[in-house]
């Protein structure tokens, strides 16, 4: 270990330091006043003679201090020495100084917002001990699998009885909607809760009581711990709520408390209330997996019990999920025990969620990379400038390490201001902006949600940026360090040859970086080009089913209003006015929800089953949007009426053999047919429980994009009766036709939740999410081209002025000013062509990935890559020819004077 | 008979070696050291803590010796320094170096 490593340690535990030598001190008083004693001194008399001899104390400690921190003076000295330097080069100070802030800020502001997404202890108090446990399962049946990585309510039960290393286990679902009744009966997010939720996150409730274990035993009466954020908007913080009754999906629940403010309501989204498991079949209507022991469906977060490492933990749940493993034939369980998260990020989608920060911080280092080269680049400049005062250093004997480290210091002193500046910047805004930028991450259709992150910095933010910006100082400082600093006494002493020497040496590297910059902005810029075609493309694109006039109405997903109330709501506004169609479908198109499903061709097995994507409609649903039927014909009204008797009212008839009439989309006829004429051929779509439905094609309808716009994937319709979403097309604009709408629904029940919104807002909401991409990357591209366009310019003009005199020989032996512009911008812009090369290849590696994630991107689009490319050497040479533009000036006698 | 009391008196380096010298026989604790000095130079080193401590503390800096608390055979707590590797081959080292100079010293002395 070097010693400068033990003196940094020293440093930092200085305290700690003096209290153990104090401490060492008085034991060795107290040994020799010992041993003093059984020499025969009486206790005082060896007290006195062992204080004597022990000396003067303070001065040895003294003497410690400065054995430990003994060469940090000179460090003192570099830092001041460097800062006097950078203070008589106010520009460059300055140039550098903001170049790394915004390099630093910018990546410092999205670990924030990444920091709060995936790293963030829970909101709890003694968060670092709570665990995240999930699972993955082979080889067994489940009933239904609600999210990734769940837990059925017995196996939690038998993790929470059966370990020994956590002091307690809690399970919590996702947070779902349900219907909070009351004058405006709303849609709310809420959690269930097992009924020991509260004390193993150690936070009771302020008011009220905390659910206990009799609120879990089956058959208590509905209980329900109010979230703070509903109790305050809601509620208008009644401090009477505890005992009041509320309604939730319609039936009553008792207030029992009211939560902490910001108490972690099991995701990323506040929650609006808790209910213990027992209310589960209260509150969400169908399958009730809280009785169901194949139905998983919950989350579960331990708490460490005293003195248990993590590697306990795993270890004997691992033994637990063996047991289980044992109990069922053929199972093999895999769990996953890490640090709670706000999010809690399951094993599937760690690697996406992973992956998507990857991309995303890749493109924010790049940023950081440009404005790395760019100081490096001033600095290798501002050294060549600098080379005779380094090579008198150099000569007066300063070891070459002693050159660089001063070198380094000053590049450190860039970096820490930068780093202030850009931290600072960062931190204020980013938070800001995705506060902003939040609401409109979900689908309009998704009642209002509070996010319940916090994205304010903390110790690891401050970590990230501190390292990074020491980080940059060497990337950018150490290579210019090295150059300047090499031994070329001679050559620069000499100081004729000195400038042509050094100056071609460090000219490459220069070149070099330019070359970099040249190539990451290309980079950035293309697909920012790509990404703005994207955006143009969801503007332009014809989704395949016309949106516009239409507005639906959907009611909350714990309401389903009985049939023969769907059918009059149909009926009621197809006779409001200026309405041209009405039609049921089982999802919004391009909304919130969607339903894939297995499909097969009789006699393949079920391995090669292909997904789809499969949607309910009534028989005007295909005129409404205007998605054309190719071939064969649109459903019957008597197919729609009998669909409906064998609803999930009566889940035998699903198992009843017969078969159902289905309309397949083009590309579904395409994938499964292929240019073969699919009407009359069968189909065998998995019912999700084990069995197969089985499909008559009686139609083809035509591709629309109702998943996801610009993505067109293989549609399955099934006849469907009145329910779900009611699509309503009116000439009578959508003010009036969703006041016609509300006032049906209010006078048919006035205690349902439901939302009237245009069809024209999910599309928007496409719109916005490529809009918001695009705005990112434009921005970091912008940003990217405008550090090398500085950096750029800031190489040739001091290649000009390191040329001024050869190029006024030139000119007063003949030479024209424009042969003196070419051969200062030949030799400038080369490494800028040969970065733009390798720009456009990386690019076009790094378009193939984008083209993956985002709609409408082609990896091999002319116009967003070419007009990228001439876009960034169009910037280059301009930044370039202006600062050549000085060399046309030149005038040859001054030029022969110069120096 | 003059009795060494400050690290000035004697050659610089030479404390240093002395106490890497003493704990080549096993770790030992500030005390222990001084102790040991005092009987193995028939009580003519008496080394004061003021110049014991500084001295272990550049101990520690080079890496030659490492520090960890422990209980003394009088059942006291006490800071016991141990020799590390680098420490065992800077004993050798410097021994040889001692050696030389003294044998300089005497040359020098016994020149006419």
């Amino acid at each position: 270990m070097a010693t400068w490593v033990r003196r940094l340690l020293y440093l930092l535990r200085q305290s700690r330091h003096d209290r153990e030598l104090r401490e060492e001190i008085e034991a060795h008083r107290s040994l020799r006043a010992a041993h003093l004693e059984r020499e025969g001194l009486t206790p005082q008399q060896a007290d006195q003679a062992s204080r004597r001899a022990i000396g003067n104390v303070l001065l040895a400690r003294e003497d410690i201090r400065e054995i430990w921190v003994g060469s940090w003076p000179s460090f003192w000295q570099d830092v001041r020495y460097g800062l006097r330097t950078l203070r008589k080069n106010v520009v460059f100070t300055a140039v550098a100084v903001v170049t790394l802030a915004l390099g630093i800020g910018i990546n410092t502001g999205i670990f924030t917002v990444l920091n709060g997404v995936l790293f963030r202890d829970l909101p709890a108090p003694g968060a670092h001990d709570l665990v995240a446990i999930s699972q993955t399962v082979e080889g067994a049946q489940f009933t239904a699998t609600a999210g990734f990585d769940t837990f059925a309510t017995a196996e939690y039960h038998a993790y929470r009885d059966r370990t020994r290393t956590l002091a307690g286990v809690l399970a919590h679902s996702d947070p779902r909607e349900s219907t909070l009744g009351g004058e405006a009966p709303q849609d709310v997010f809420g959690s269930i809760v097992s009924c020991n939720y509260f004390s193993v996150l150690q936070q009771p409730p302020p008011l009220g009581r905390a659910l206990v274990e009799q609120d879990c035993q089956p058959g208590a009466p509905p209980v329900v711990v109010l979230s703070h954020r509903v109790w305050t908007t809601t509620f208008a913080a009644d401090p009477a709520i505890v005992g009041r009754e509320i309604e939730l999906a319609r039936r009553p629940f008792t207030v029992v408390g009211v939560a902490a403010d910001g108490m972690y309501g099991g995701g990323p989204m506040g929650t609006a209330y808790f209910a213990p498991l027992s209310a589960e079949p209260m509150l969400w209507p169908g399958p009730a997996p809280v009785r169901d022991d194949k139905y998983r469906w919950l989350h579960l977060i331990g708490r460490r019990g005293d003195g248990q490492s993590l590697e306990q933990v795993r270890a004997e749940l691992g033994v637990i999920a063996a047991q289980i493993d044992r109990e069922q034939k053929g199972r093999t369980t895999t769990l996953a025990i890490e640090r709670a998260t706000p999010m809690t990020v399951p094993n599937g989608v760690r690697g996406v969620a992973t992956g998507a920060a990857a991309v995303l911080m890749a493109a924010f280092g790049l940023v950081l990379l440009i404005a790395c080269a760019n100081v490096a680049n001033l600095l290798l400049a501002r050294g060549t400038v600098r080379s005779q005062e380094i090579a008198i250093r150099l000569s007066l004997g300063a070891g070459r390490a002693r050159v660089v480290r001063q070198l380094l210091t000053e590049s450190l002193l860039i970096a820490i201001a930068g780093g202030l500046l850009g931290s600072v910047l960062a931190l204020w805004s980013f938070q800001t902006l995705v506060a902003l930028a939040l609401p409109s991450a979900l689908p309009p259709e998704i009642p209002a949600v509070t996010w319940a992150l916090d994205f304010s910095p903390d110790v690891r933010v401050l970590w990230f940026a501190l390292i990074l910006t020491l980080g940059t100082s060497l990337l950018f400082g150490l290579v210019p360090a090295l150059q300047v600093s090499k031994p070329d006494l001679n050559g620069v002493i000499k100081q004729e040859t000195a400038s042509a020497g050094s100056s071609r040496r460090g000219g490459r590297l220069r070149g070099t970086l330019v070359g970099v910059q040249v190539a990451l902005s290309m980079v950035l810029m293309i697909s920012t080009g790509l990404l703005m075609r994207g955006l143009y493309a969801t503007y332009t694109i014809d989704p395949g089913f016309s949106y516009r006039d239409v507005a639906f109405l959907s009611f909350g997903t714990d309401y389903g209003p009985a049939a023969v109330v769907n059918q009059r709501l149909m009926d009621q506004a197809a006779a409001l006015p200026g309405v041209q169609a009405v039609a049921y479908a089982s999802q919004t198109p391009l909304g919130e929800s969607l339903m894939g499903a297995g499909v097969r061709l009789p006699g393949e097995s079920k391995e090669a089953q292909r997904y789809a994507e499969l949607d309910g409609v009534t028989p005007g649903y295909f005129s409404l949007l205007g998605i054309r039927i190719v071939r064969g014909r649109t459903f019957t009204d008597a197919e729609s009426a009998s669909a409906e008797q064998s609803s999930a009212r009566q889940p035998n008839a699903q198992r009843q053999p017969g078969v159902r009439p289905a309309i397949v989309s083009e590309t579904a006829a395409r994938t499964f047919w292929g240019t073969g004429d699919p009407i009359g051929r069968t189909l065998l779509r998995d019912d999700m429980r084990g069995g197969d439905v089985a499909l008559q094609v009686v139609g083809v309808a035509a591709d629309a994009q109702l998943t996801a716009l610009g993505t067109v994937v293989p549609y399955i319709y099934e006849p469907r009766g009145p329910g779900g979403v009611l699509l309503v097309k009116s000439r009578a604009g959508f003010a009036a036709t969703a006041s016609g709408i509300r006032a049906l629904v209010r006078a048919s029940d006035p205690s349902v939740a439901f939302r009237v919104l245009p069809l024209e807002g999910n599309v928007a909401w496409w719109r916005g999410i490529s809009g918001m991409v695009t705005t990112l990357g434009a921005g970091l591209g912008v940003l990217a081209l405008v550090l090398a366009s500085v950096g750029i310019y800031g190489v040739v003009s001091f290649a000009v002025s390191r040329r001024f005199r050869e190029i006024g020989i030139r000119m007063a032996l003949g030479a024209t000013a424009l042969d003196a512009l070419r051969t200062i911008l030949r030799q400038a812009l080369r490494p800028v062509v040969i970065g733009a090369v390798i720009g456009i290849a990386a690019a076009a590696a790094v378009s193939r990935i984008l083209s993956g994630v985002l709609f409408g991107v082609s990896p091999a689009d002319p116009l967003g890559l070419g007009g990228a490319a001439v876009l960034v050497l169009f910037v280059a040479l301009a930044a370039g020819t202006m600062a050549a533009r000085p060399a046309t000036r030149a005038d040859p006698t001054a030029a022969l004077r110069y120096e | 008979m003059g009795l060494t009391n400050t690290p000035s008196d004697l050659l610089p380096g030479t404390l240093e070696l002395l106490i890497l010298k003493s704990l080549g026989s096993g770790p030992k604790h500030g005390y222990a050291i001084v102790e040991h000095l005092r009987l193995a130079s028939r009580d003519m080193l008496r080394i004061g803590e003021s110049a014991l401590y500084p001295a272990l503390q550049r101990l520690l800096l080079n890496g030659w010796a490492k520090a960890e608390w422990g209980v003394s055979e009088t059942n006291r707590k006490a800071r016991y320094y141990r020799l590390t590797a680098a420490g065992r081959k800077q004993l050798a080292g410097e021994r040889d170096e001692f050696e030389r100079m003294v044998r300089a010293i005497q040359y020098v002395l016994e020149a006419n």
